[in-house]
């Protein structure tokens, strides 16, 4: 086991010195098909959708901070589009809104201690 | 100039009176007809817990107004009353005429290809019901 992941580790800081050369070992292996062959990181993720093309939203509103309060984190940061699954278009405008009412205090833009 | 619709929010201490409140608003809509501008609406949230401290309070009572006006000078001097005024701790102005122009946009566009959709979908919809009847009537 232990001779096995010491030459899984060597083939890789190769890869990393050289990811032409070690191309169709390591290269494919990030790809869709590779974990799937070596049984690992084999998980379905559920397609996130944005929440306001489902609302079909024109408008953000700044001043609705029940709204907004999902998409920031505990510390007041605000949630990137990979957490979320707001589409591009919405998730401009959310930030705009959300900067807006960290403005007027309706959101924090750092959590208290 | 084509007119401009502002949002404009302040927050004045909670300890301020009622009364106090409504002077300053008066005021505030006498310095929008003398400069050409309007308020459209003024809407009073009440006390509501601010999400950090401002002046080292963790409260403050909400103004929320529409104010209309074709120049810049109007939002200009109401900006500068309320940071004279004393129960003011902190003011927003933001400019809404362009998203709403936007949003009425998107609105209109999405109405228009509502209003396609169904020319699509209505030669399919005679005939589902077509089919249902020719299915019940072998195990009728």
């Amino acid at each position: 086991m232990a001779e096995e992941n010491a030459q899984q580790s060597y083939g890789s800081s190769g890869g990393g010195g050289g990811p032409r050369s070690s191309g169709p070992g390591g290269g494919p292996g990030g790809r869709p098909g590779g974990p799937a062959k070596r049984g690992k990181r084999n998980f379905v993720r559920k397609k996130k959708v944005c929440r306001f093309c489902v609302d079909k939203a024109d408008f953000i509103d700044y001043k609705k901070a029940e709204i907004l309060a999902p998409f920031i984190q505990e510390r007041g940061k605000i949630l990137p589009r990979r957490m979320t699954g707001t589409c591009a278009r919405h998730q401009r405008w959310l930030t705009v809104a959300i900067k807006r009412a960290q403005n007027i205090a309706l959101l924090p833009f750092a959590a208290e201690l | 100039m084509e007119e401009r619709l502002y949002d404009l929010i302040f927050i004045c201490r909670p300890d301020t009176p009622e009364a106090d409140i409504d002077k300053v608003i008066t005021t505030l809509e006498h310095v929008a007809t003398e400069k050409g501008g309007k308020i459209d609406s003024v809407n009073k949230w009440g006390r509501k817990r601010m999400a950090y401290r401002v002046q080292k309070l963790r409260e403050g009572y909400y103004v929320y107004m529409v104010v209309r006006s074709s120049h810049g000078e109007v939002v200009k001097e109401l900006e500068r009353r309320l940071k004279v005024a004393d129960p003011v701790m902190k003011y927003l102005t933001v400019r809404l005429d362009e998203e709403l122009k936007r949003q009425d946009k998107l609105k209109r566009h999405r109405e228009r290809r509502a209003a396609r959709r169904p020319r699509k979908t209505v030669p399919a919809a005679p005939a589902m019901p077509g089919t249902e009847p020719q299915a019940a009537a072998p195990t009728a």
